[in-house]
């Protein structure tokens, strides 16, 4: 994890230094990018305050997979960022509630995580910059009730430089 | 002591395998077929455990039913002492005696099976021991007495591991007696740890941990305390299931699509896709004779569980009744399968013939979890999910008779598996 944020950032201020603005000239070589380069290479200033970007929750009904249509805007947002930004890098966490198998829950939240992806790639972003990943039911509240579960069965969608 | 003791047994055996066996597979939801057995506290046994957990093994087994004695002032020492008019008026057809002899370091317990109706002694057998193994040798006696009446091996010396989680912070892999006694955590660590699988030569115990903020899959050696990374690829690494002669895992990778089944050797290498779908594969498990895999998908709509021969490629669907069925294990025959299968929204541990694909539910829910065969086939171990965040691990009869709790501790505890009958 460590050695990606590096190389993230070193590909940042090289990307950054080929897009010769005068402020990228002044940087130093082998600094791994100013906190200001990042920033404007990751358009992080958008991804904290977008409408859209900042909601990083997709929901899904039970053991199902598909992406409603009321949150088709939000995904069509982050794809939009991610085919926008070649050097952002994006994890989607599937998750799933208490009930039913551990391991078919991970098969699930997984299958929710690549849903997504699927919806993001339609919308054009890159599947390299993609990681999809599972935690099943592990971070569920094991004691949920009725509609309560449903916060439970979702994507989380987190980018690995904020 | 070993030897002599198994050489008894086969004696005893040979006289009445033909008329007492009972076949499990008859009795699967049959009606009550109990016998009642009184298990009197053993003479000179100061601890009182020996009785106490010969009758908790057979009463748990569902092919028991111990008797109330508590209004016995005495016991008989051996077959010569039974007052049989007495007991047979306590409605008992099974009557188990037996003494401790103190022998300094050592204790010796002898015990006597005695048919009541029949007036008639069924076995006897000494045990020599050290004092703390009182709790062993009471399991060995239930072990002799099971497989006296049902003709089957008893599973009462065997061990079970789980997974508890202490306040939502700390996950053990603990391995303990199969009634909970003797728990102990092999594993500690702060991310959670699920599907568990004890290896059927009985060394090491599979299982996912999600340290690497991800599953991937670990081995522990159970004898020399290794641990071993064996599946950390891309993506998600999950559902290890050991082939019957412990040298393969099947395993799930995602890399960075659907879950799908692969297949390994034991030490993570030699690596290969074994099944392809678009759909959700997972939850593979082997067949006894090691010529096929069944697994859960979704190809349908919603999960279910489908048999894969190893040699053909082809997946046939098992399951049929009811949308949801899933954690698939077969008994050690390969006859009967056990799984999860939902029910008007309530989870609930179902065994299918595979020859006649009769269901049985065996539990009433609504959440239970993981089930998985005793050595014997005749027990199921499962998880029970309780109201307000708790799980306990439990056993239930192939009956569906009895479901008793495995006690250990307060703790939330799940993913539970069985050790072989030799470890």
């Amino acid at each position: 994890m460590k050695k990606t944020l590096v190389y993230v950032s070193l590909l940042s201020a090289l990307m950054a230094g080929c897009s010769s603005t005068p402020l990228n000239d002044a940087a130093e070589p082998g600094v791994a990018g100013s906190p200001n380069t990042l920033e404007e290479s990751l358009g992080l200033d958008k991804l904290r305050s977008d409408s859209l970007l900042t909601q990083r929750s997709v929901y899904f009904d039970f053991d199902k997979y598909e992406v409603k249509p009321e949150y088709q805007d939000i995904v069509n947002a982050h794809a939009q960022y991610v085919a926008d930004h070649p050097n952002a890098k994006v994890t989607l966490k599937g998750h799933a509630d208490y009930r039913g198998a551990h391991e078919y829950n991970l098969a699930l939240g997984q299958k929710r995580s690549v849903s997504v992806k699927g919806a993001m790639n339609v919308s054009g972003a890159n599947d390299d910059q993609i990681e999809t990943v599972s935690y099943g039911e592990e971070e569920a509240n094991q004691n949920c009730q009725g509609n309560e579960c449903s916060q439970d069965r979702r994507v989380d969608i987190s980018y690995e430089v904020e | 002591m070993k030897l002599i003791k198994f050489f008894i047994l086969n004696l005893c055996l040979l006289a009445i395998t033909q008329t007492q066996a009972i076949e499990v597979i008859d009795i699967l939801g049959g009606k009550a077929n109990e016998l009642s057995v009184a298990v009197t506290p053993f003479v000179g046994d100061e601890t009182n455990n020996i009785h106490n957990v010969i009758k908790s093994d057979l009463t748990r087994s569902g092919f028991f039913r111990a008797i109330n004695i508590d209004a016995v002032k005495s016991f008989p020492k051996n077959i010569e002492d039974v007052d049989f008019t007495f007991w047979s008026a306590l409605k008992t057809e099974l009557l188990i005696i037996g003494k401790v002899e103190d022998n300094g370091d050592q204790i010796k317990v002898t015990y006597d099976l005695v048919d009541v109706f029949k007036e008639k002694l069924m076995t006897t057998l000494e045990f020599i021991g050290k004092k703390n193994q009182d709790r062993q040798i009471a399991h060995q006696i239930s072990n002799l007495v099971y497989e006296k009446i049902t003709g089957t091996p008893g599973v009462f010396h065997t061990k079970v591991a789980f997974v508890k989680k202490i306040d939502n912070k700390k996950f053990t892999l603990n391995v303990s007696d199969m009634d909970g006694y003797n728990s102990k955590a092999v594993v500690t660590s702060t991310q959670p740890i699920i599907s568990t699988r004890w290896s059927p030569d009985g060394e090491k115990i599979a299982y996912v941990s999600f340290e690497k903020k991800k599953p991937v899959i670990f081995v522990q050696n159970l004898k020399t305390g290794e641990r071993k990374l064996v599946a950390n690829f891309k993506g998600n690494n999950s559902a290890p299931a050991w082939s019957p002669d412990s040298k393969k895992l099947a395993i799930v990778l995602t890399y960075n699509a659907n879950s799908q089944i692969y297949l390994m050797d034991a030490d993570g290498s030699n690596i290969k896709r074994l099944i392809r779908s678009r759909s959700i594969d997972t939850e593979p498990t082997w067949s006894p004779d090691g010529k096929s895999i069944f697994f859960v998908s979704d190809r349908g709509g919603g999960p279910q569980i489908y048999k894969m021969n190893l040699d053909d490629d082809e997946a046939k669907r098992v399951t049929f009744e009811g949308r949801y069925n899933v954690s698939p294990r077969l008994s050690p025959d390969g006859k009967l399968l056990t799984f999860i299968t939902m029910e008007q929204g309530s989870f609930r541990v179902a065994v299918q013939n595979l020859i006649s694909n009769q269901v049985m539910k065996l539990t009433v829910g609504r959440n239970d979890e993981s089930p998985i065969f005793s050595p014997n086939g005749h027990m199921i171990l499962y998880t029970k999910k309780l109201q307000g965040e708790k799980a306990e691990i439990a056993t239930v009869s192939l009956n569906g008779l009895k479901s008793v709790k495995i006690d250990v501790g307060k703790e939330l505890t799940q993913e539970p598996t069985w050790s072989p009958f030799d470890f």
